[in-house]
């Protein structure tokens, strides 16, 4: 193993196709995002350079700024929903003494599979003016009928509610098979040592699992970034643009007002957006060994 | 050295084979797609023209055109059939191939453009048009519609439809001048003692009463841009009968006098719940079936939805003249109707294998379109003088629009032909927060101002 590994040819014929594919169909596309973001181009007909004009409307544009506030806010909500429910309901199906596990674990995992339309239409349909769940307000006597969908502040939250119950089963599979990985011995070990189980969970099970939440956080907050479709559902965006996120400023200005040029304004934006959230996640969740060898060299330095 | 050369050798193999299997992978996937997506628009669309290239080229006999057109309820399903079956008559040689449009606001089919993949034929709006024409992804028409006799056959009051900015024929219109009609449930306002209402007052009252007995005041189908924009629209015009359509040509100011006073009694209307309060998130079937079924007293749709609420209402629908803030103002108002014709129709690729041929065929089946829409849908507001009879008596609705149309002295726009994409979109996504009841007058003005600078 080591002799191809010391063969350089051998890592770049392997490595090749993969990064032919990432530049071809990733790199070179966001660098062309980039490159008409500072023009006039309309989709079709040749771009014109107009500097930074896109970004300074984009800037400017009140629908910028409620995008970047719904994506905060389905980033925080979907993440938190998604990593507490998934963590409490993989540790609970992860005691073999519980009964009905193979059915919870099939359960949880269900939305997950179920295309977003039909989540999407399921949940519009409950949600409605006359839906399911204001009915529900209405038979048991309370006058708490809301216009879940339509509120220009509350809307955001309820369409992060319906993503968030979507794809908490992905989550919840990631950290059963983090779980799973853990070995026996430790639980056992605490048990010896009189630690109760939440005790153990939250001094060995989590902290293990610290790779597995990193990825969980990475896709719950890039995903809370890059939201479109539920809203294009449930809201079209709307009442008034106030469920809009980057990318559907991205969609509207390019596909409704063929504004490809200022739509991908916005779209870079996101992308900056998406990578600085990458970035913070990995510098919080960087290896212990990674810290102390920082601090030594920092030590070094001040000597 | 053997070794050396034996581990590159595996590893170029390797490399090669994993080449090899992505090259092929592709192709399969592409054919899959393909094959898979004969069922969808885009690739009907390749398909179509691959067919009608292979079909000229060899035999000189059979032609495919695609043809990207409205396909969803009669209004449009019974044109089109008709003219499918003219067309087996006039063009044997000739096979339309149905893209159902989807209502997106041109989307699929500037993706198309986009692509090189237009169909031969496509149902264009005055957008599109312009952004067509800026591309060259549009025919001009002009020759076809002369030498088809097309522009003897279009009524005088529809002849600026024709004819775009610059003052060629980019698409053959089959709709006439249309109009946003205030339709109202006669039982419903009878049972509860109610006369059609005149002024905003009376509309108040109306709101009032009706929102006592459980009745919606008026079911808005607000998820779709154009109704909310008609909404406002329909007040708009009883304070300057230009509408959204001087907005739109840059003639008046969303600050002026006129359509300040028209946000803010739209906001106290909405306010007093004119509208059902999910209005923004009703589709246009919701809203329909309320209006229909009884569970609302009122409706703001275009003239084409006459013959449905007909049908399905029979003698106790009707429309009434849009309320204005006083008696005078509604005598006057009669006069300027919300709606209006637009410089939309079917219009031809002109990179298409056989472009002449669906030149002629376009316009062959917009006078088809003409046709139907007379005789089946009793609808005479098209764009040609056919020369045809309903088969049937034409609607109450209708016989009262027909005797109401020669006093008409001004109509807008509805959004499809708004020229200005930027205000287009604006003036959907603002008016749907004033009737959403969540935005202020105050707030629609501030925005829009802002979106037109």
């Amino acid at each position: 193993m080591k002799k191809y590994m010391g063969n350089k040819l051998a890592i770049l014929l392997f490595i090749l196709p993969a990064l032919a594919i990432f530049i071809t169909f990733d790199f070179i596309p966001i660098i062309q995002v980039f490159a008409y973001s500072f023009t006039d181009w309309n989709g079709l007909t040749m771009p014109n350079f107009t500097g930074l004009k896109n970004y300074l409307d984009l800037f400017t544009d009140r629908v910028f700024f409620t995008s970047n506030r719904n994506q905060l806010i389905f980033a925080i909500v979907i993440t938190v929903y998604q990593m507490l429910f998934a963590t409490v309901f993989a540790i609970t199906i992860s005691d073999k003494k519980m009964n009905g596990r193979k059915f919870l674990r099939v359960a949880y995992f269900i939305p997950v599979i179920l295309s977003v339309t039909v989540v999407c239409q399921l949940w519009s349909a409950i949600l409605s003016g006359e839906g399911l769940l204001n009915k529900l307000f209405e038979v048991a006597g309370s006058d708490f009928k809301q216009n879940w969908l339509g509120d220009r502040y509350k809307a955001i939250y309820v369409i992060a509610f319906v993503n968030a119950w979507q794809w908490m089963g992905y989550q919840f599979a990631l950290i059963v098979a983090g779980i799973k990985s853990i070995p026996a011995d430790y639980y056992e070990a605490a048990r010896i040592d009189g630690c109760s189980n939440v005790k153990a969970h939250m001094k060995i099970t989590i902290p293990l699992l610290a790779e597995t939440y990193k990825f969980c956080l990475i896709i719950s907050l890039t995903g809370g970034i890059k939201a479109f479709t539920e809203m294009n559902i449930l809201t079209g965006g709307g009442p008034n643009k106030s469920t809009f996120t980057l990318t559907y400023m991205m969609y509207n200005a390019a596909f409704k007002k063929s504004d490809y040029g200022y739509g991908l304004a916005a779209a870079s934006v996101m992308v900056i957006e998406c990578m600085l959230v990458m970035l913070v996640i990995n510098f919080i969740f960087r290896d212990k060994d990674q810290k102390k060898e920082e601090e030594k060299a920092r030590r070094k330095r001040n000597a | 050295m053997k070794k050396r050369l034996l581990s590159s050798l595996v590893c170029l193999t390797v490399a090669a084979t994993s080449l090899i299997g992505c090259g092929n992978a592709a192709a399969t996937t592409t054919d899959t797609a393909v094959s898979t997506e004969t069922k969808t628009e885009a690739a009907d669309t390749t398909a179509t023209e691959t067919k009608a290239e292979d079909t000229t080229a060899t035999s000189g006999e059979k032609v495919t055109l695609s043809i990207y057109t409205q396909y969803a309820d009669d209004d449009t399903k019974v044109p089109y059939d008709y003219a499918v079956e003219q067309l087996k008559e006039a063009y044997p040689n000739v096979e339309l191939n149905l893209i159902v449009q989807a209502q997106d606001d041109g989307q699929t089919l500037k993706t198309l453009a986009a692509t090189g993949q237009l169909p031969d034929i496509y149902q264009a709006s005055t957008d599109l048009i312009n952004t067509f024409r800026e591309s060259n992804q549009i025919m001009v028409l002009n020759d076809v519609a002369e030498s088809t006799g097309f522009l003897d056959k279009l009524y005088d009051a529809n002849k600026d439809l024709a004819y775009a900015e610059d003052g060629n024929i980019y698409a053959f219109p089959f709709s006439g001048q249309e109009y946003v009609l205030w339709y109202y449930n006669k039982a419903l306002f009878a049972e509860n003692n109610l006369e059609v209402p005149q002024t905003y007052d009376d509309l108040l009252n109306c709101i009032e009463v009706f929102k006592s007995k459980g009745i919606t005041p008026l079911a808005l189908f607000g998820q779709e841009g154009w109704n909310t924009a008609a909404a406002f629209d329909v007040v708009a015009t009883r304070y300057t009968a230009g509408g959204i359509k001087a907005l739109d040509e840059g003639t008046a100011k969303i600050t002026d006098e006129a359509y300040v006073n028209a946000a803010k009694k739209l906001e106290e209307l909405v306010a007093a719940g004119l509208f059902q309060e999910d209005a923004t998130t009703t589709n246009y079937d919701q809203a329909s079936e309320k209006f229909l079924s009884g569970e609302a007293a009122m409706f703001i749709n275009g003239q084409w939805y006459i013959e449905d609420a007909t049908k399905a209402l029979g003698d106790n629908v009707d429309w009434m003249f849009y309320p204005a803030q006083d008696a005078a103002a509604y005598t006057a108002g009669k006069a300027a109707f919300s709606g209006g014709g637009s410089a939309s129709g079917f219009a031809v690729n002109p990179d298409s294998a056989n472009a002449e041929l669906a030149a002629e065929v376009a316009e062959f089946i917009t006078e088809k379109y003409c046709e139907a829409k007379v005789m089946y849908r009793h609808n005479p507001l098209v764009a040609l003088n056919t020369g045809k009879e309903p088969d049937s008596e034409y609607p109450a609705m209708m016989k009262k629009l027909s005797d109401t149309l020669p006093s008409v002295t001004s109509t807008t726009k509805f959004t499809w032909g708004l020229t200005n994409s930027t205000f287009n979109d604006g003036i959907q996504s603002e008016s749907q927060g004033l009737v959403s009841g969540q935005f202020t007058a105050d707030e629609f003005i501030a925005d829009m101002e802002d979106i037109m600078e």
